[in-house]
């Protein structure tokens, strides 16, 4: 295992040797917001801070000198890995029959830059939803198998984060081919795999010595420390069972817009739905033949026809969506998979549009009325 | 083994009305390999495809030593009226079986009583195929409760002759036309349970229909003295994907498709009386 520092100058050469195998998935700013798309490495933004509360984001430009001083933006690397929207398969309906063919893709390998401790929790939360299944999620595998990443230990919490709480973060502690640590002067190199090591062979590194690993905990030991949001998880899952009847759910019931905005910034939230996308032909008239692309798209609990079949919908009120959604977090996930759905990254609490912060309705939950 | 993330053809064999709004399907699998194959239990569903209009989650009625293999299909949506509008040579898609089906093991050593409401009977039938093609236990023991709507509503009701050799058969219907010929009872499975002698500690229930009926007949049951762990139940959600993977058929902490339809009653009691779970 790698263990070095690198000049700050220096951080270029890890993303060029990357940029020729991968395509690089990273964080730039985009209309005012700290998005995650192919990048260069002149995207990455350095300076930059953001300033998160209940339903706020806002950038600020030129506040540090730090590369990595901000926190997490709205989209999570699920974006890349099971798209919002995907093509399943195609179909042909013939007079006298169907034929169907799986899509399979063979795109570049990805390489995430800046992954931080909660979203790589994420990844490893989503692995057991589409690889551990009955049916492996084939496009998921594929495009998963390939990844490099490169993590980022967080120095500054988002004003949202509760990722200390959940057990994810700030540390980076698995799941990574290169962890960076953000020092004063240099950045401090981890490398987590055989890939990582041989990205950074031949590296104009120094070791590092014992002060870089103090001057790494110190920083992330400040993370925590300024960490404002928290979340108190040893009685879940049975808390939440505990109080599905509490008056607390119709209060949330009555604010919320069942926008679906906390299912789509959530790294873990993997709903979708599928449909056929048949060209205007096929429904015009009685065509007997026709091709098309059966798609998968993104889906959210909140929305209404989320559990609807014939004649009924098993949740029609606002307050059982809400509780679905929150109780899959914090409980239900933890029967179906071993672990909260959790990963504290705080995104459905800044991205809601009036506020509805998780930890504080758990607090809620608590409160016998 | 065959994928089941994209469907395979599947030919009508040939088709049988059962009610206005219910028809029987025989399917051929058009892929020899795929049919070598496609194994099922009985309570196990397949997901129907019609190209451009989607797929639905139907489950399985023929027997698993049965030639044919039969769908039990209610118009209810676009996928339903799409496949009751077809003939025989006319072509599906199918993917599956998903799920968990009836624990038939329970059914060897035990009296079997089988409790269906409507449509419910559909899953059941695969069952009830199981049962009397093996004819070895002593006829009579086990039980059918079936109840519907009217009596034009009885699904397989020619079939029921034939199980009485094997069953005790108790069909009910909330509502009789006077006019129509109807011997049998008038309300609801709950009534019928009460005039049924059954061994409530030697006897599993298998049980299937709307949530509704399952929770009066479980309520019954229960109080009869039958144990929870004795007592499982087809649940129906609006299952999208099959594979566990689309969140849809989420009922409460369970995936309907991966780990139903079939449960246990003690593994789900606690969110069937949760509303809305």
């Amino acid at each position: 295992m790698i263990d070095a520092i690198i000049k700050k100058d220096h951080l270029n050469i890890i993303f060029d040797r990357l940029k020729g195998r991968f395509r690089v998935i990273g964080p730039k700013v985009e209309d005012g917001t700290i998005v995650l798309s192919e990048i260069e490495f002149s995207d990455i933004p350095t300076g930059y801070r953001d300033c998160q509360e209940r339903g706020v984001y806002r950038l600020e430009e030129g506040v540090t000198h730090e590369v990595f001083s901000f926190s997490v933006g709205p989209q999570s690397f699920k974006t890349f890995l099971s798209p919002s929207v995907q093509e399943v398969f195609s179909f042909e309906k013939l007079k006298k029959g169907i034929v169907t063919e799986e899509i399979i893709r063979k795109d570049k390998p990805l390489a995430f830059v800046g992954v931080r401790a909660c979203d790589l929790a994420a990844l490893k939360l989503l692995d057991k939803v589409f690889l551990e299944g009955p049916v492996v999620d084939k496009q998921y595998r594929d495009r998963r198998k390939n990844i490099f990443v490169v993590a980022v230990n967080c120095i500054y919490p988002g004003g949202n984060c509760f990722c200390d709480s959940m057990g994810t973060g700030p540390e980076v502690s698995e799941g990574f081919d290169i962890v960076l640590t953000e020092l004063a002067e240099h950045f401090l190199v981890e490398t987590g795999s055989d890939e990582g090591e041989k990205i950074f062979t031949e590296f104009g590194s120094v070791g590092a010595d014992d002060s870089c690993h103090r001057e790494k905990d110190a920083l992330i030991w400040r993370c925590r420390e300024l960490m404002g949001k928290s979340m108190k998880t040893g009685d879940l899952p049975d808390v939440i069972y505990r109080n599905m009847g509490h008056p607390r759910w119709q209060e949330i019931a009555e604010k919320d817009l069942e926008c679906g905005n906390c299912t789509m910034v959530c790294p873990t939230c993997f709903c979708n739905s599928a449909y056929d996308t048949v060209p205007v032909s096929a429904i015009s008239g009685n065509a007997l033949e026709f091709s098309g692309v059966r798609i998968r798209k993104w889906d959210s609990c909140f929305s209404h026809n989320f559990s609807r079949v014939h004649g009924g919908n098993f949740r029609p009120s606002r307050r059982a969506r809400y509780r679905h959604w929150m109780t899959h977090k914090l409980a239900y996930w933890i029967d179906q998979f071993g672990s909260p759905g959790c990963v504290g990254c705080g995104r459905c609490i800044t991205w809601c549009p009036v506020g509805i912060d998780i930890t504080r309705e758990l607090q809620e939950l608590r409160r016998v009325r | 083994m065959y994928d089941k993330s994209v469907p395979f053809e599947a030919e009508i064999k040939w088709m049988k009305k059962e009610t206005r709004d219910t028809a029987t399907y025989a399917f051929r699998i058009r892929d020899s390999v795929v049919r070598k194959a496609y194994r099922f239990e009985p309570g196990q569903f397949n997901m129907i495809y019609v190209p451009g209009i989607g797929e639905s989650a139907i489950s399985i009625s023929s027997g698993t030593m049965d030639h044919d293999l039969l769908h039990t299909v209610r118009v209810a949506g676009d996928v339903t009226t799409a496949v009751s509008r077809m003939r025989p040579g006319g072509v599906v898609g199918l993917r599956g079986p998903f799920g968990k089906g009836w624990p038939l093991e329970e059914s060897e050593s035990r009296d079997l009583m089988i409790i269906a409401g409507g449509v419910g009977i559909a899953p059941l039938r695969s069952v009830m195929r199981h049962i009397y093609l093996r004819k070895k236990k002593c006829p009579g023991r086990d039980i059918i409760i079936y109840g519907s709507k009217t009596p034009k509503d009885v699904i397989y009701r020619n079939e029921f002759p034939r199980y009485r050799d094997v069953f005790q058969v108790f069909l009910t219907v909330d509502k009789a036309d006077p006019e129509e010929h109807w011997k049998w009872d008038v309300g609801l499975v709950t009534h019928t349970l009460d005039k049924v002698s059954f061994d409530p500690l030697g006897t599993t229930v298998f049980l299937c229909g709307p949530e509704i009926m399952m929770q009066a007949a479980i309520k019954k049951l229960v109080k009869k003295g039958m144990p929870g762990e004795k007592i499982f139940l087809s649940m129906e959600r609006n299952m999208n994907c099959g594979t566990g993977i689309c969140g849809h058929c989420f009922f409460a902490n369970k995936f309907v498709c991966k780990d139903g339809a079939v449960f246990r009653y003690t593994d789900v009691e606690e969110f069937l009386a949760t509303s809305e779970a």
